[in-house]
């Protein structure tokens, strides 16, 4: 048996030695260099596949903001970029951008800070696997019937909670849900309760792969505890609280689904976060043209925030290695 | 991969195989539940006018057809005897109920992109019935054509209660007729007798007349009460508060609200159009004018004496708060009757709870002129067919409307699971005459006094607005009168960006 490595012509491999033993007789029936067309039809299907369900409603999407479309036997009709010049005359649109931008800031912080929390205490605890599996249940529910649970939770007349939050003198006999000014933290409420052990799930993920010698040995120089979580095991977890940010994110930009079962935007419109009134619009005053123009916004700003707050975010070492920092 | 005994019998099936059996077994149990699941189904056996009714009721047997509704009691009952209608005509039907809201939308989309998914639907008159009419196939032809079998009775206004066929069936053509009355929820005031009759006393003394409710009651009389209830219970004493308004998440419920109390006050309309045909192409609106300033003032003052939770509480809500007796009056839909008369789930059950119609202007509120009516509005709820449809499922589709619009269905949906009849004939029926007493077997016939005999009827009657952006106008209104019931807006502000944005909308 010959334990020279052979790579001939192959472009993936390089003549070096890998270090363990191949079969120096190819096969018959062997093709050292596929023509590039072969890897461009082994991914034909799968492009075809996504644009079928990504790119054509996209463009369609882009089609419907610049036209007043037309049901029936009326015809679409071309009206430029009337339909994004409106949105700036469009009060409900302008506040939905506030309560959204608002809603998000403080569900992404309280859900980041009791996620986290939650991570470093059930870390490698005494019943870990069974308390991860009950603080994920939440997760496992859809975000409408999750939505109708906490509905029937905080009805002024036989909602628990909201007998726990009368009894605590939090709230009087006006339900959270009954009032423009606690509407929204209603809102925030169960998407808190809801996506909290996502993050957690992620970051105990991270906190897995924190190397131990890392934390002993900084213990061993006197650190005690916060200290090592704060040098140690936050920058290695760095990249996976990214990745949980982000999807919490881009997942608030198109959360619906409780608010409609909850208030349906309002009272007034203190809940009427931008998804909602784009619903409203194309769903309920069937403006699809309209619509479009709002979907399209709030499409290339999700893209933008979500850009800037991976620039924003990304790990500091990583940062400081591409920028050619090598200083320690 | 797997252990396999040596000298095994088995045949080999190659993965080449395996994956072409799957895909297709897979492809082929897709298309199957969506041709046999989802779609309509149509068989023909042609008849003629001679034929026999039978044959009539039978010419579309083997077809499948389904129906989307909204969750009444008329919907729930249809679904029980839908064996019946089987029996009776061969054609299956899938009832598909879900909330009004979503009612809206699915049947919206489907009439809309030009697909008959749902070749029947039910037509709430504003919110389904003004901004999709043109969809909806015209029902005149259907019911004159005799190879189809018809309801002896006949379909003309006076075999339905009054307004009813206008309310559910006409928009902005008197010649079509895109739905047959199915089921009604009209507005009158339900009130805890009881309460009313312990606390005279101590109101008379301080107002200077009886805490009665009849139908000469008006606006001011109810908030007297409210604010009255309101004081004594802020004081301590065990009572409930004395009102609560439909406001919640489904603008339209708000929308009835407000609009029985304007309409009260001299017959004030949002549009002056046709309240009856309603109009594609309304004037601008009186919104923003002096008598709805004034009215919508009046109505933020009701709101400061009603139960606190009144921003939160939509119909079915506030049905909830009356049965768990914190209020002593709403002003309610009929059909919710049969839910405050069970002594299981209502503290406003055995006799505690009385029924008049809606109350009636206050002639000191009328600015602009005309006169003090029992302001009352209703969603009259058609069955109507997709215009989308071939002749032949409209076809089929019309032996259902027939069939769930007859008066013997009603009549067992009255006695069986509370309905509210659309044909004057229930009224003949048995025992219904008896029931609008106490006691009574169809406990929603204790409101027929006040609906059927007041209610409805001119004046008091208002249908519209019948306006195609009804939804976009109905969630604007709600919207400003909600930020100023939560005083982030004056009523003339309220007033005056509802006008404002609903002058743009057609």
């Amino acid at each position: 048996m010959t334990t020279r490595a052979s790579s001939e012509g192959h472009p993936a491999l390089s003549d070096q030695d890998w270090g363990f033993a191949t079969v120096d007789q190819k096969p018959e029936i062997y093709n050292p260099q596929p023509s590039r067309m072969f890897y461009v039809y082994l991914a034909m299907p799968a492009v075809l596949l996504l644009a079928a369900i990504t790119i054509y409603p996209f463009l369609w999407l882009i089609y419907m903001s610049f036209h007043k479309v037309g049901f029936g036997n009326a015809s679409d009709v071309f009206v430029g970029v009337k339909n994004f010049a409106r949105l700036f005359n469009d009060s409900k649109y302008l506040q939905g951008w506030g309560l959204l931008l608002k809603y998000s800031a403080i569900c992404l912080s309280i859900q980041v800070v009791a996620g986290v929390s939650l991570a470093v205490i059930l870390n490698n605890s005494r019943h870990e696997k069974i308390l991860v599996t009950l603080f994920l249940m939440p997760m496992m529910v859809s975000p409408v019937v999750a939505g109708l649970l906490f509905y029937y939770l905080y009805n002024g007349t036989f909602g628990w909670y909201h007998w726990i939050f009368q009894s605590l003198g939090i709230l009087d006999e006006t339900s959270i849900l009954g009032s423009a000014d606690t509407a929204l933290y209603g809102i925030i409420l169960v998407d808190v309760w809801q996506w909290t052990p996502l993050i957690t799930l992620i970051t105990l993920a991270g906190l897995k792969r924190v190397p131990q010698d890392q934390l002993e040995a900084n213990m061993v120089d006197g650190a005690g505890s916060i200290s090592n979580f704060f040098h140690v095991s936050l920058p290695n977890i760095y990249p996976f609280l990214l990745i949980a940010v982000l999807l919490r994110f881009m997942d608030n930009f198109r959360f619906i689904d409780a608010i409609l079962a909850l208030t349906g935007g309002g009272p007034g419109n203190a809940t009427r976060l931008l998804p909602v009134y784009l619903f409203d619009v194309s769903f309920k005053f069937f403006k699809l043209g309209r619509g479009g123009a709002i979907a399209l916004t709030l499409l290339i700003v999700t893209i933008i925030l979500g850009m800037i707050l991976v620039k924003v975010l990304e790990d500091p070492a990583r940062k400081k290695a591409l920028s050619g920092d090598t200083d320690g | 991969m797997f252990y396999v005994p040596k000298n095994a019998v088995y045949k080999t099936v190659s993965r080449r195989k395996f994956l072409e059996l799957g895909g297709g077994g897979v492809a082929s149990l897709g298309l199957g539940s969506l041709v046999v699941g989802l779609s309509t189904v149509i068989s023909r056996r042609p008849v003629q006018a001679q034929s026999s009714l039978d044959a009539k009721w039978k010419q579309y047997e083997g077809s499948k057809l389904v129906f989307m509704s909204e969750n009444t009691p008329p919907s729930f009952a249809i679904r029980d005897k839908i064996q019946e209608f089987y029996k009776l005509t061969g054609i299956e039907i899938e009832i598909i109920t879900d909330g009004l809201p979503s009612v809206q939308q699915k049947v919206g989309i489907d009439l809309q992109s030009g697909n008959a998914d749902f070749p029947i639907s039910y037509v709430q008159d504003k919110p389904i019935g003004s901004p999709f009419a043109d969809f909806y196939a015209d029902l005149t032809s259907l019911i004159g054509d005799e190879t189809l079998p018809q309801d002896p009775e006949g379909y003309g206004d006076g075999v339905w209660f009054e307004n009813f066929l206008d309310a559910c069936g006409r928009f902005y053509d008197r010649d079509r007729l895109i739905a047959l009355p199915y089921d009604a929820a009209v507005a009158c005031t339900f009130f805890r007798q009881d309460i009313y009759e312990q606390n005279t006393k101590d109101f008379e003394a301080e107002y200077g007349y009886r805490m009665e409710f009849n139908e000469n009651s008006t606006w001011k009389n109810v908030y007297d009460f409210a604010e009255f209830l309101k004081r004594k219970r802020d004081a301590g004493a065990d009572v409930p508060y004395g009102y609560a308004q439909h406001q919640g998440s489904f603008a339209w419920t708000t929308q009835l609200d407000v609009q029985r109390m304007f309409f009260a006050h001299g017959r004030w309309l949002d549009w002056e159009i046709d309240d009856k045909l309603g109009s594609k192409s309304p004037p601008p609106s009186n919104w923003g004018d002096e008598q709805s300033v004034f009215l919508m003032q009046k109505f933020k003052e009701q709101a400061d004496v009603c139960h606190p939770d009144n921003l939160a509480n939509g119909t079915l809500e506030l049905n909830t708060v009356y049965q768990s007796g914190n209020i002593a009056m709403q002003v309610q839909y009929h059909e919710f009757a049969a839910s405050i008369e069970d002594e299981k789930t209502s503290k406003a059950a055995g006799g505690r709870t009385a029924y008049a119609p809606c109350p009636k202007g206050e002639a000191s509120w009328i600015l602009n002129g005309g006169p003090a009516v029992n302001g009352t509005n209703c969603g009259v709820g058609g069955i109507g067919i997709n215009g989308n449809a071939s002749e032949d499922v409209q076809r089929a589709a019309y032996l259902f409307c027939v069939y769930a619009t007859s008066g013997a269905i009603q009549f067992d949906v009255l006695t069986g699971l509370g309905g509210t009849p659309t044909r004057k004939s229930v009224m003949d029926m048995p025992g219904v005459a008896d029931a609008r007493k106490r006691p009574s077997s169809m406990p929603n016939a204790l409101t027929f006094d006040a609906v059927y005999d007041i209610g409805i009827k001119d004046p008091n009657f208002v249908l519209g607005p019948k306006v195609p952006e009804a939804n976009e106008y109905h969630t604007i209104m709600a919207a400003e009168t909600q930020r100023c019931l939560s005083e982030e807006i004056s009523a003339e502000e309220a007033c005056n960006n509802i006008k404002s944005q609903i002058d743009n909308l057609h």
